[in-house]
Formats: structure tokens, C-alpha cells, sequence
């Protein structure tokens, strides 16, 4: 059964959590929302409803975090419990749902992002992560860990330095590259020993997006289906197997009245490489 | 790392005793700021912000510098706080989540600098409000009591005891209905509205009197006439105001 950090919200039920908790993380310009663009639409074409989520995105404090981001007084201990409120928010109303659902959530950052910049920021690292005992612990952590050098022309060239990014807050009177980099270098630092404790699978991110995005299809693929050498078809993606088969053979099976939909679904399918890939790993297209 | 012990930002170095084993009496840091914060709770109807607005007048009369704050008014976090009350968003945990962080923006900005400063901040409803209504909603005790584990130790909480029948007779009539929330219908305890607020506050007043011993509240008998309540207050405001730095803006 799924399990939290320790202590567990009101009104949440651990059991019947059958989705999948996948979380990417990474500093700022590490490629975190790339990957998750690269892995939505595959775990879609696999057959998986995809639930993807992330920092202030949630309905009650996204919005208030935003604004209150905008002024110049938003405080270190004010920041880290705005943030919390936005996790939980998310955690009890898309995450768990979504789980409960059989959804794959594939989060974009996790509580790890958020531990590591209020630490940053002088927090107690005891009180940050009691207030995260709550959280699910995740099926996986997938860390992609750059260094400064290499994320610094990703940044320069692209979007430019921002002042949260640059952690303006905690050194005023800094230029934006020296904040950049003491700040960055500190996160890094602190998710190393996050990474640790929290056992992340680290990928190097300063490869190119699509060799990092192999490895981690790899791994997920790991996690869909625990013991590939075992069986070819193990109990726990079986049913995906069978999403897969239904949708295949009713692409084939002629329907006059849904015909044209599943004569496009089916070419969609044959035609993409990850899909022929999939069924061949799985024996579908030898029969 | 060499980065937190070179900035020293975060109140935790100031008063969050870095030991989570100690138990939550001694959690909440005592201060030696020049200021003193004193502190009103009790439930809806129990007087005390009549009792709060007395004694803030009569300090200043004695020419104190006073600083007022009151529960959920942090102009950074209330709209989001308004937002998920009208729109009923709000679990018991989000519910909790918002109101500290209100509370903690009125921690770093107003309240720990006006102690520094030496002022006299009176604050209506403070961290045990936060206990009594986010436990009796079913949060783990234990996690909300870490949550505040900033906040600063108040010279004197007052509680101000009253049984629950007399406050809800101060109540009906004084006001048009009671808000969502406030009536503790998100715990779907019944659909009633007044029938809700009285066993939502039962649960509250249970979770006060654990708190008396706990925190080491000073208990004030709401039901006495308003005059001998203040009268008691001043009283104990004035002992823990004499041991102090002189505080007052006019001699």
C-alpha cells in the first residue's frame, strides 16, 4: 500500500492509490519541463491517462502566490508556507484523485524543490519536513542534475536571469550572475543530500533532451512493469496490455458506425515508432 | 552548508529551538526583545476582542506605543484566504496551511519587528486558535503544533472561558446567520447551521481546556461583568509591563 512521509491528512485513504506517482525534479533550468513534455504524450500513446502537475499551479494559492511574488515583501517563512499550501492543495485534489483513478501523475517538482529553497533560505530543516510528512511517497524520484557551468548558458541564452531563479531575495545587493550562481550552488548542494535521503535516481542532464529522455522512458517503463524478465507480460501491466489490445483489435474489427475514428487510431498507432516499439516488447506484433 | 550559516536569515535561529524531541511547551521561543506581545483567544462570543479593545485604549492613555494585529488580515494572504472560503475550497489541511501563513507573513513583517522595537503588540487570536480549530477538523495535533513552531511566546495568552450557550445567546441576534467555515459545516457534522456552530464549538472549547495546562493560558471568567474582566487584565498586563523597558513613546 502506498505510504506518507509519516503522518497522514484527514479524510485521505491510502488504499486503492493503483496510479503511478513519477516525480521529476531538477534546479531551475535543469530540463524538468522538457522531459515532461517528451514523456506525456508517449505515456499517452502507451495507453496511460497522464495527470501532469506543478509548483503553484493549484487553484487556491496559485494566484496568490503569483501576486504576492510580484511585490518586494514576501518573506522567507511566508514563501515556504504559501508554497505549502499550494502542494497540499494540489496533493489532496488533483494528485490523490488522480491516483485513485489509475492515473500516471507526472509531477514536476516535488516536496524535495521545496524543502531544498526553504532550507536555502534558513529554514529548520526538522520543521520543513515535518510539515512534509504528509506527502505520498512517491513510485520515483527522478533528479536531473546539471552543474552551474552548464546550466548557466541554458539561462543566459534563453530566458535570462529572474529574481526568484537568482535567489535575489536572499543576497540583495548582489548582481543577478553572483546571486545566480551562490544560489544555484547552494540548492545543488542541498539536493545532494536530499537526493540521499530520499533515494533519487539521478540523470545527468547536461546530455541533449533526448538522450536524457531515453534513459528516463527506461525507467519508467521499469516501474510500469517491475520484472520484464520474469514474464513478458507481468500481472501489473497486463492491463495496460489489454487497454493496448482492445484499442488494436477494435481498430481492426470493422464498425460501421465508429469506422473512420478507429481507422485513424489505428494508423496513429502503426505508424509511431514508441507504439511499434511497445507492442513488439510485448509480443502484440508478432501475433 | 556554508551558504545558511553566512546569512542567518529565518527566525528559527532567533527563537525555534532546533531540538523537535522537546515537548511544545518549550517549543515556542521565549524572547528578550524589548517589546511585550500579548495575546486575547476564546471562542466567538466570549468578549474578548471588547476585552483586547479596552485594554489597547487604556495602554495608550498611559502612553505606550500599541501595535494591533489581528487574526487572518495579512495583506499578502488573505485574498487567498477570502478565495477559498467563498468558494469553499479549503480542506481542514488547506484551511490550516493558509492561516499560517498568514500568520507567519504578520510574524516576519509586523510582530518580530515591533518586539524589536520595543512596542506592545496586542493580537486578537493567535497560534491556539489555529489548535483548537484545525484539530477539531481532524489535523494530527502533533503537526499543527510543529507548523507554528515559529511563533513568538507571548507574555500573556488570555483565555477567555465562557459556556458555549452564553456566548451563542450573545451571538444570535447580533449578527445575520453564521458563515460556512466559521459554523465548521465543512465537517459535515449536520447541515444546520446553528446546530453546526455549537458542536463545532464543543470541539473547540474541548480542544481550549487541553490547552490551559499545555501553554499555561490565563484564564478570564467571561461571564463576569465586562468592567471586572478589564480590570482583572490590566492587572496582569501591568505586572509583566513594569519588569519591562519603559515602552512609552510619552513620558
Amino acid at each position: 500500500m502506498r505510504q506518507t512521509y509519516g503522518k497522514l491528512l484527514p479524510g485521505m485513504r491510502l488504499s486503492d492509490l493503483s496510479g503511478k506517482l513519477i516525480v521529476i525534479e531538477g534546479t531551475d533550468g535543469a530540463g524538468r519541463t522538457t522531459q515532461i513534455n517528451l514523456l506525456k504524450p508517449w505515456l499517452e500513446e502507451l495507453g496511460h491517462a497522464v495527470l501532469d502537475t506543478g509548483m503553484t499551479r493549484s487553484r487556491l494559492a496559485g494566484e496568490g502566490i503569483r501576486r504576492a511574488k510580484e511585490g518586494n515583501n514576501l518573506g522567507h517563512l511566508t514563501q515556504s508556507l504559501f508554497y505549502a499550501t499550494d502542494f497540499i492543495d494540489r496533493l489532496e485534489n488533483e494528485i490523490v484523485p488522480a491516483l485513485r483513478a489509475g492515473f500516471i501523475v507526472l509531477t514536476d517538482r516535488y516536496i524535495y524543490s521545496l524543502m531544498a529553497r526553504a532550507i536555502v533560505r534558513g529554514m529548520d530543516p526538522t520543521w520543513i519536513r515535518s510539515i512534509y510528512s504528509v506527502a505520498l511517497v512517491p513510485d520515483a524520484v527522478f533528479y536531473l542534475r546539471i552543474g552551474i557551468d552548464q546550466l548557466l548558458p541554458r539561462v543566459v541564452f534563453s530566458r535570462g536571469f529572474d529574481y526568484w531563479e537568482s535567489g535575489m531575495d536572499l543576497y540583495p545587493g548582489h548582481d543577478m550572475y553572483d546571486s545566480f550562481c551562490k544560489y544555484q550552488g547552494a540548492l545543488l548542494s542541498e539536493f545532494d543530500q536530499l537526493g540521499e535521503e530520499y533515494k533519487f535516481e539521478t540523470a545527468d542532464a547536461s546530455a541533449d533532451a533526448d538522450a536524457v529522455c531515453v534513459h528516463l522512458k527506461k525507467r519508467i517503463l521499469g516501474i510500469l512493469e517491475p520484472n520484464p524478465k520474469e514474464t513478458v507480460v507481468s500481472n501489473s501491466c497486463s492491463d495496460l496490455i489489454e487497454t493496448f489490445a482492445q484499442r488494436v483489435l477494435e481498430s481492426l474489427i470493422p464498425q460501421p458506425n465508429r469506422a473512420e475514428v478507429h481507422a485513424e487510431n489505428g494508423l496513429e498507432i502503426a505508424s509511431h515508432q514508441h507504439n511499434s516499439a511497445a507492442l513488439r516488447r510485448t509480443g502484440w506484433v508478432a501475433r | 552548508m556554508e551558504i545558511t550559516s553566512s546569512i542567518h536569515v529565518g527566525p528559527f535561529e532567533i527563537f525555534y529551538p532546533l531540538k523537535p524531541s522537546v515537548s511544545s511547551i518549550q517549543r515556542y521561543g521565549t524572547h528578550n526583545y524589548p517589546g511585550r506581545l500579548f495575546v486575547v483567544e476564546g471562542i466567538d462570543g466570549s468578549g474578548k476582542s471588547t476585552q483586547l479593545s479596552l485594554l489597547h485604549k487604556w495602554l495608550e492613555s498611559k502612553g505606550y506605543g500599541v501595535v494591533f494585529s489581528e487574526w487572518n488580515s495579512s495583506p499578502l494572504v488573505k485574498d487567498t484566504t477570502k478565495l477559498g472560503k467563498k468558494k469553499k475550497l479549503l480542506t481542514p489541511a488547506t484551511f490550516s496551511l493558509i492561516h499560517s501563513t498568514d500568520f507567519a507573513d504578520r510574524t516576519e513583517r509586523s510582530i518580530l519587528p515591533l518586539l524589536k522595537a520595543g512596542a506592545v503588540v496586542l493580537c486578537d487570536r493567535y497560534i491556539y486558535t489555529a489548535f483548537a480549530r484545525d484539530v477539531a477538523r481532524g489535523m494530527d495535533r502533533e503537526w499543527v503544533r510543529d507548523l507554528y513552531g515559529f511563533a513568538v511566546k507571548p507574555a500573556v495568552a488570555f483565555y477567555f472561558r465562557v459556556p458555549l450557550e452564553t456566548a451563542i445567546g450573545r451571538l444570535v441576534g447580533a449578527r445575520d446567520g453564521f458563515k460556512f467555515y466559521e459554523a465548521g459545516l465543512d465537517l459535515g457534522l449536520t447541515d444546520d447551521p446553528e446546530d453546526s456552530f455549537r458542536m463545532f464549538q464543543g470541539l473547540i472549547i474541548e480542544e481550549y481546556e487541553q490547552m490551559i495546562p499545555e501553554f499555561g493560558l490565563t484564564t478570564i471568567d467571561a461571564t463576569l461583568p465586562v468592567e471586572a474582566q478589564q480590570a482583572r487584565v490590566r492587572q496582569i498586563v501591568q505586572a509583566h509591563l513594569e519588569n519591562a523597558k519603559d515602552l512609552r513613546i510619552r513620558p
